[in-house]
């Protein structure tokens, strides 16, 4: 478990303010289960997590040699191999909900991947940019072989940003408030309704368009629920 | 989110058990659990409470808002207020239902208390409907749920956000001038 | 009327279930891409006839054929891409080695797309760390207790489970335990699943 806490704070090390942060697994399966729900819930692709599933990958692969070496049938070994399986189930499901997004939000994905500045924070994982764009340039010649290189000659391509829908930054969404905000601004539906402002009060659950909230997912403000 | 998703959830809750075996501490990636001594209570995640319930080494201990005097007040309360009442568990439905298909021979008047959550369920559903009915019809932008647990929101959610999102794309479409992206040009 | 045969290959995805891969329309396509090639030609001659005698009569009709070319484009389009969707559900669903019967109605480069995907997939996951990375296909559902219900179907005598605990199997008899040591047990039909 120390060894663990190193690798940890190793990790968060990079990543600016919190480099001083000591995460304890209990903490970092939090943490994953937090960016697993906000992830499953939200509209648009959210920043990449890369430290947390390489810790959480760290603390399944390292589990699972402890249990190579047990006896199987081990009271203790059952009990951590349940955990394991919890833990992976998370880390899986969490990992499906983001390739489920690069694929159908791809062309989108990727454009706004490719122009971000060096500063700003990653969308995707090099991992998943490399299988983004190996998804797109798979989909690409497939249409041109089968289709588009049949077609007269002013029509051979397809601007896939806008054939592809972009996410629905309007879709309403659940959350639950975890750093208390004053003064969010919600938007009128209708003409004759006109905007006003909420307050979210710690632990408070709201219902409300994503678009308004989508920096207080990102900051960790609230949780999607 | 799938029902199965959110029994998941409810099953990190801890409760109590009286373990008949012993075993020292052990070092779960999640936290320390133990250690187990038999006879003497000690707190594990409900997960792990079924487990060994269904191996017949523990004995599990009802949570205290799962009886059947406290269960009626909030049967009772529900009833006679509008509003959501705040629940002794963010998971109580799934806790009930967990508890008593895996150990209702630990659970005194278990049917009663089955039908007494039951009841509760049935009369905030009915409740969420109409006020979901209400905030689509009255194109509300904002609602406070407070006391609604996961599960119950998780009911009504996939037809809820459908309605919902449907009706601000056809709003947004007969809206002249808006740039809307997903009209056909032909 | 253009663009008829474009959009019956759309309603033909359509009317099939979600998930489903009805055979791939090759005659379709073929038959669209056909009237995409008459329609330019008409278009071109159109346009020479426009530029050089001014004929700008020619131009409503020179714009309609333009129409009709795109949405015949986007209707393949479309329709393409909607396969290409329910062949990838395929990787997640039958995994890496797909069924003859469910291969049956992709079309050559369906499989090669196809390929392509899960060979990406695979890096991906290969990439994710430990020995040979996380198999994100797996654990669809979320873990349910290592233990099943199971009833003895016939006598098998004295079992060991766990901590050296012994079960008697008498036929009738009802058990719960351990899935991975009852697993081949229920294959040779000593055991059964109850399932509640």
């Amino acid at each position: 478990v120390s060894v663990m806490s190193d690798v940890l704070s190793e990790a968060s090390e990079g990543s600016g303010d919190d480099s001083q942060e000591l995460m304890t697994p209990a903490e970092l399966i939090e943490k994953l289960e937090e960016a697993w729900l906000n992830e499953k819930f939200s509209p648009e692709l959210l920043e990449n997590k890369s430290e947390i599933v390489e810790c959480v990958m760290e603390q399944l692969t390292h589990m699972e040699e402890n249990l190579q070496r047990v006896k199987k049938g081990d009271l203790k070994a059952s009990i951590h191999r349940m955990e394991i399986d919890r833990i992976r189930y998370v880390l899986s499901s969490y990992l499906r909900s983001r390739l489920q997004k690069i694929e159908k939000y791809f062309p989108h994905v990727l454009k706004k991947e490719k122009s971000r500045a060096d500063g700003d924070p990653s969308y995707l994982s090099p991992e998943e940019f490399a299988f983004a764009k190996e998804y797109m340039a798979n989909t690409e010649t497939y249409l041109k072989n089968v289709a588009l290189r049949h077609m007269p000659p002013n029509l051979q391509t397809v601007d896939f940003a806008k054939c592809v829908p972009e996410p629905s930054l309007d879709s309403f969404v659940f959350l639950r408030v975890k750093v208390q905000q004053e003064n969010i601004l919600v938007e009128p539906e209708t003409d004759d309704q006109s905007e006003y402002a909420v307050d979210l009060e710690v632990g408070s659950q709201h219902l409300m368009r994503y678009r308004t909230i989508a920096p207080l997912v990102s900051n960790g403000a609230v949780q999607l629920i | 989110m799938d029902p199965s998703e959110v029994e998941f959830l409810a099953e990190k809750e801890m409760v109590t058990i009286i373990p008949n075996f012993s075993l020292d501490k052990v070092y779960l990636i999640g936290g320390d659990l133990g250690p187990f001594n038999p006879g003497l209570p000690v707190d594990v995640p409900v997960w792990l409470a079924i487990n060994l319930k269904q191996r017949q080494k523990c004995r599990i201990v009802p949570p205290d808002w799962m009886d059947v005097e406290k269960l009626e007040e909030i049967r009772e309360q529900e009833r006679k207020v509008g509003m959501f009442t705040p629940m002794p568990s963010p998971y109580y439905m799934e806790l009930t239902k967990l508890l008593l298909n895996h150990a209702s021979d630990n659970i005194p008047k278990a049917d009663e208390i089955r039908t007494l959550v039951k009841d509760t369920w049935d009369t905030r559903i009915a409740k969420l409907r109409l006020s979901a009915d209400s905030f689509v019809s009255q194109q509300e932008a904002h609602a406070k749920l407070d006391n609604l647990t996961l599960m119950e929101i998780n009911t009504i959610r996939q037809l809820f956000l459908e309605s919902l999102n449907h009706m601000y794309k056809l709003r947004t479409n007969m809206q002249p001038g808006k740039d809307s992206a997903k009209s056909q040009d032909f | 009327m253009f663009g008829e045969k474009a959009i019956e290959l759309v309603r033909e995805l359509d009317r099939i279930g979600d998930g489903q891969l009805p055979a791939f329309n090759e005659d379709g396509i073929r038959q669209v891409l056909e009237e995409m090639k008459a329609l330019y030609e008409q278009n071109q001659s159109d346009v020479n006839e426009a530029k050089s005698e001014g004929a700008s009569e020619l131009i409503p009709t020179i714009k309609f054929r333009h129409c009709c070319l795109l949405r015949n484009q986007r209707c393949i389009a479309a329709y393409l891409y909607d396969r290409l969707l329910r062949v990838r559900a395929l990787r997640w669903e039958y995994g890496s080695v797909l069924p003859t019967s469910v291969r049956f109605h992709m079309s050559a480069e369906e499989l090669e797309w196809f390929n392509q995907y899960k060979k990406s997939l695979a890096t991906y996951m290969r990439s994710l760390g430990g020995e040979e990375g996380l198999d994100i296909t797996q654990d669809m559902k979320p873990p349910k207790s290592l233990y099943i219900e199971v009833r003895c179907v016939k006598d098998h005598g004295e079992f060991e489970i766990d901590d050296g605990t012994i079960i008697l199997l008498k036929k009738n008899s009802q058990h719960f335990l351990p899935r991975w040591k009852c697993e081949h047990l229920i294959r040779q039909g000593v055991l059964e699943h109850v399932l509640s």
